[in-house]
């Protein structure tokens, strides 16, 4: 059993719930410990998706992640999209609410992708002070993760870490620690992973996640498309070293594999974790 | 945060570097940083083309139909067009394709012809993209799963009191009329098949959904007209004179289609307020 943090519940080993399990998950009733749902998937569905989450939520404890909140942007907060995040936390009961480090879009748009953001004070103050609003908007602490990084600014006055770990203490939010985009990161960047790892607040991470990655020679791309590596495995061993018993999650995207691929990954995990803590 | 700080120029910079369609053009190195493999140019490529993969992935799992038909590459090239055109601005990703068939429509080269013409390939390819995005909003909109909805019994027999009512369409109901039976060529892509496309005839579609699965039926002319009017709010006994029903044939398709959970209610006038 995992330990709880920050108040969160300890939910144990979980994986990234995906549209083609649904059957799979309502006939078999997986032993996993809790599922992740990406939360714009399931705010805006009024149809057999959002309803094949409610059902699985009555039956398994059920977190969101989300890829839109845009926390870094120097856009206004989306009120109705936290309005609508806030309806579906409650309809799901969700155990905690998650998203990224980073910004989707400004005047407007949504790239729908995960951008990074200068590590400067400039930056920290303004996802600090946005972080602070959107907690006090849904009435909980929120978690965000580590993202994966292809580039990083000239003007940087910090490491990652340390940026995250003044946020989440400046913020009072926990932290989602994705050892593969730790992984994915230090290669691109060419920083010590471990060292990273290191200089997080351990009593802040939350949750932990898992994946796999491509490696394209010049740069490695997080691809959610593949077993999780295993220079990935010796980060999540040191990160339960330091962590303890966190919460831990398996995503995976694309070339997505029978759901039982998914739980021998998941046994991994909880066999890896059992090693880290010396059991 | 005031659009002239330092974090709002760099993110305004990035993403219009991301968006520009031909690559991004101003040099990235005094903003990005070089890794020991790649310049601070390839690295911003990395987001250029991601932002395409991502978005062209979406687009064509929310148009598998008009990418079997046109393929891979050419669907790509208008999917990216629409997109240049008209970026994302929701937070879903089931949201991108909704001006898809307006944009086509709107920039389709055969202008001036008349709209819906059958056999008209850019009609063909547009009545598909809106079937797709139809099926999108039927699927994943609100339903009536849950609810009471008017059923064949709630209609009275009497046709003075039937042509008083206005029947109120489920919040999943929607009406296309195609130049060629888009639904049938969708149901055989989706069903993995290869199939050729049907020979130009105009169809009148009605989507809707039962047990969170959407239907596509295809109804007469006349039927569509009837439906089409009650949509827009008509009366009932307005609907069937547009279609030029009798009232024996205006009840049994009132009768049908409130067994298909059409409608959620019906009024009579607002003055007199819900019957049911």
């Amino acid at each position: 059993m995992t330990a709880p943090r920050l108040g969160h519940e300890a939910l144990g080993f979980g994986v990234g719930l995906r549209t083609p399990h649904f059957e799979h998950i309502r006939r078999h009733r997986p032993a996993v410990g809790f599922f992740e749902a990406i939360t714009e998937n399931f705010m805006d569905s009024r149809g057999g998706r959002r309803a094949a989450l409610e059902e699985i939520a009555d039956r398994y404890p059920v977190v969101l992640h989300g890829v839109s909140l845009s926390i870094g942007s120097t856009d206004p907060l989306d009120l109705g999209y936290l309005a609508r995040l806030r309806d579906l936390a409650e309809a799901v009961g969700a155990a905690w609410v998650s998203d990224h480090v980073c910004w989707t879009g400004v005047a407007g748009l949504n790239t729908h992708d995960l951008l990074p953001l200068p590590f400067t004070e400039e930056s920290l103050a303004h996802v600090v002070r946005r972080i602070g609003a959107v907690q006090d908007f849904l009435g909980r602490r929120i978690v965000l993760e580590n993202p994966s990084s292809y580039a990083e600014f000239a003007g940087s006055t910090m490491s990652e870490p340390e940026f995250l770990a003044r946020m989440a203490d400046e913020a009072d939010c926990g932290l989602l620690l994705d050892v593969n985009n730790v992984h994915v990161s230090a290669f691109n960047h060419g920083f010590d992973p471990v060292a990273y790892l290191r200089a997080l607040p351990p009593e802040r991470v939350v949750q932990v996640h898992l994946a796999g990655h491509t490696d394209y020679g010049t740069h490695i791309i997080d691809t959610h498309d593949a077993p999780v590596a295993g220079p990935v495995w010796e980060l999540y061993r040191l990160a339960v070293e330091l962590a303890g018993d966190v919460p831990t999650l398996l995503e995976w995207d694309d070339r997505l594999p029978a759901f039982s691929v998914l739980e021998a990954e998941l046994a991994k995990a909880r066999r890896a974790a059992a090693e880290a803590r010396g059991a | 945060m005031p659009e002239r700080s330092e974090l709002a120029r760099l993110q305004r910079w990035m993403q219009d570097a991301i968006l520009a369609p031909g690559g991004p053009t101003e040099a990235a190195g005094s903003v990005l940083t070089a890794s020991g493999t790649m310049t601070a140019e390839q690295r911003l490529g990395v987001y250029w083309r991601g932002y395409r993969l991502r978005l062209l992935e979406g687009m064509r799992g929310l148009h598998e139909g008009l990418c079997h038909l046109l393929g891979r590459e050419t669907f790509d090239a208008f999917a990216l067009a629409y997109l240049e055109a008209c970026p994302p601005r929701t937070p879903t990703l089931f949201r991108l394709d909704e001006g898809f068939a307006d944009y086509l429509e709107a920039t389709r080269p055969d202008a001036g012809r008349p709209p819906g013409e059958p056999g008209s390939w850019t009609q063909t390819l547009i009545d598909l993209a809106r079937l797709e995005r139809l099926f999108t909003e039927v699927l994943d909109g609100p339903g009536t799963e849950g609810t009471a909805v008017l059923g064949p019994g709630d209609l009275p027999a009497d046709p003075a009191r039937l042509a008083r009512l206005r029947l109120v369409p489920a919040p999943c109901l929607r009406l296309l009329r195609a130049c060629f039976p888009a639904h049938e060529y969708l149901r055989a892509v989706r069903l993995g098949r290869d199939p050729e496309l049907p020979a130009p005839r105009a169809v009148h579609l009605v989507l809707s959904r039962t047990d969170h699965a959407v239907t596509v039926s295809e109804v007469d002319p006349a039927a569509y007209r009837a439906l089409s009017a009650l949509v827009r709010g008509a009366t009932a006994g307005d609907a069937l004179d547009e279609a030029g029903a009798g009232a024996e044939q205006g009840l049994a398709w009132l009768r049908r289609w409130a067994g298909q959970r059409f409608f959620t209610t019906v009024t009579t006038d607002i003055t007199e307020g819900t019957t049911r």
